[in-house]
């Protein structure tokens, strides 16, 4: 494996690469802007936000942040097991990774086709503007983060000497991105009043 | 550093958890809200810091980071 020593103290060098803290900051700034309006449409319609909220299980969101949780401390084991050489672990740390991860897009799925079918779709009400917008495009930063995972776990068949450390760190660090997010959605949209 | 994954891990569930009772059984909403977020922040900083191993990175990451989640939760609260 290519592990040139890297200097993570370096202002350039942050674990998982600066290219993709620069994205990161970009997508928590995103999604903390789009956070801030919510809390002010939030203020704006105290009635109608409370009463949609109740209409959210509080529960789906508590267990899909477990399974997301869960998720990111495997691939961190995934990281951890790289750097020792130990390949045939990494391989089976970054499959749970994604079955947690597959786990938490099936409970959202399941969340989803009831908000379909009880009629809180987009449009319903600007509670639920927010709540589609907000959480499908985090969706879509999961569906996202499983390919860039699905990449790396067929990198690890490659032979150990062309493997990079620096790209496991990144498809990590971009895993890690969505549980940031999803821990800035779950409390707004499930739990705050 | 598994020991201290698994730990932090142990640490960010029940955290989850808490801040679900919380929401569930409260007598003030203002009181609630600002515990809820402050937990919420902490889980964000422990991923961060410990998954993500920011923890060994340059302090501008690291103030960045901090920063950004002071603002953030300050001005929900604000709100």
């Amino acid at each position: 494996m290519k592990t040139k020593a890297i200097d993570y103290g370096s202002i350039f060098y942050p674990p998982g690469g600066i290219l993709l803290w620069i994205i990161i900051f970009l997508e928590l700034i995103t999604f903390g802007i789009a956070l801030v309006f919510f809390a002010i449409s939030s203020k704006e319609n105290p009635e109608m936000f409370s009463e949609s909220r109740e209409h959210l299980n509080g529960v789906f969101g508590v267990i899909n942040t477990i399974f997301l949780l869960t998720s990111g401390f495997f691939m961190a084991n995934t990281v951890s097991a790289v750097k020792k050489n130990k390949i045939a672990k990494a391989k089976l740390y970054i499959l749970v990774t994604m079955g947690f991860g597959v786990l938490f897009l099936i409970l959202k799925s399941f969340e989803y086709s009831g908000k379909i079918a009880t009629g809180y779709t987009m449009g319903y009400n600007l509670f639920f503007n927010y709540y589609w917008l907000l959480t499908l495009f985090h969706v879509i930063h999961v569906l996202v983060g499983l390919v860039i995972l699905t990449f790396t776990y067929f990198s690890f068949k490659k032979p150990a000497e062309n493997l990079e450390i620096e790209d496991v760190e990144a498809s990590a660090a971009f895993w890690h991105m969505c549980d940031l997010i999803w821990l800035l959605l779950f409390p707004m949209l499930y739990l705050i009043s | 550093m598994k020991n201290k994954n698994i730990i932090t891990l142990g640490v960010l569930i029940i955290l989850t958890v808490v801040t679900g009772l919380v929401s569930e059984n409260h007598q003030s909403y203002q009181t609630a809200n600002m515990f809820i977020m402050l937990l919420s922040g902490l889980k964000f900083l422990l991923v961060a810091f410990q998954f993500m191993e920011l923890k060994k990175a340059n302090i501008f990451w690291k103030m960045t980071l901090i920063v950004f989640i002071i603002l953030f939760t300050s001005l929900v609260l604000i709100i």
